[in-house]
């Protein structure tokens, strides 16, 4: 018994090991921060393995994790964009000393470690080029150019059609070239 | 003059092109076509760049963080690992 729970033991280590890479990178090029990027790849693999007993096997297992990965993504990029402040402040501010009050203070941090990191990894051209794009043509993109995944595959996880995915990584690569010749104009 | 040969490439075909996966019917109609050429040439060059973006790796430690919170089954039902640093 000892010897099958290692041997299960081993099989999660080693899928972890072969996919943190690929999910890391994906999250991080989507939410655009180490820390969290690094908490969502925690949740979808802890999510994926402790629910690998009900995984299909006639869906490929790689397209199963990047759809638990992106919908993660997804779900935190939809809250912050709900949860963001305006430069004005707070919505519910009804006086101009709440809304000063309450305006998010720019320039006024220092960069720590981790925003330099962050800075050097995503500070060039093309990434800030990808970063531009909707999250949906975003994802496109990764999957089919960075991390190699078919048309079909990239439907089935992103749950689109496959004609979408296709105009998508079409107009995404367009956007792409507009920012880049935008960059070095 | 073939059909091939005279129409344009589509945004697929020209990925192919930039994966040197093109069908030679449509090799032959590049080699004529300046405006097809521009467009793949630009294509690739972005198809390339994203293909060489770095991958990058979590925080060391991340598989023994992911490990400790995942119930590992056993036949008498699964249970959370005790954490270890490693």
């Amino acid at each position: 018994m000892a010897w099958a729970k290692q041997g299960r033991e081993a099989a999660f280590r080693e899928l972890v090991r072969r996919y943190e890479r690929p999910i890391f990178s994906l999250l991080y090029r989507m939410v655009r921060d180490r820390a969290l990027a690094e908490d969502l790849a925690q949740e979808t693999f802890i999510k994926v393995l402790n629910a690998i007993g009900s995984y299909n096997p006639q869906f490929k297992f790689s397209s199963w994790i990047f759809k638990i990965a992106n919908n993660a993504a997804i779900d935190h990029l939809r809250k912050r964009e709900l949860e963001t402040l305006s430069l004005d402040g707070s919505p519910h501010a009804t006086t101009p000393d709440e809304m000063t009050a309450t305006a998010p203070q720019l320039g006024d941090r220092g960069e720590t470690p981790l925003q330099e990191l962050e800075a050097r990894e995503l500070g060039g051209a093309i990434e800030h080029a990808i970063a531009r794009l909707r999250p949906e043509y975003r994802t496109c993109i990764l999957l089919r150019h960075v991390e190699g995944h078919s048309y079909e595959d990239i439907a089935r996880i992103l749950d689109l059609p496959l004609g979408t995915v296709k105009t998508y990584i079409h107009r995404a690569r367009n956007e792409l070239r507009g920012y880049l010749e935008d960059r070095r104009e | 003059m073939t059909d091939s040969l005279l129409q344009h490439l589509t945004p697929e075909e020209i990925e192919l092109w930039a994966q040197g996966l093109c069908p030679a019917t449509r090799d032959a109609h590049l080699a004529q076509c300046a405006e097809c050429r521009t467009i793949a040439e630009r294509e690739r060059k972005l198809i390339r760049e994203l293909a060489q973006l770095t991958r990058f790796a979590p925080e060391f430690g991340f598989v023994e963080r992911v490990m400790a919170q995942v119930k590992i089954p056993t036949p008498s039902g699964p249970h959370l690992r005790p954490h270890t640093d490693a």
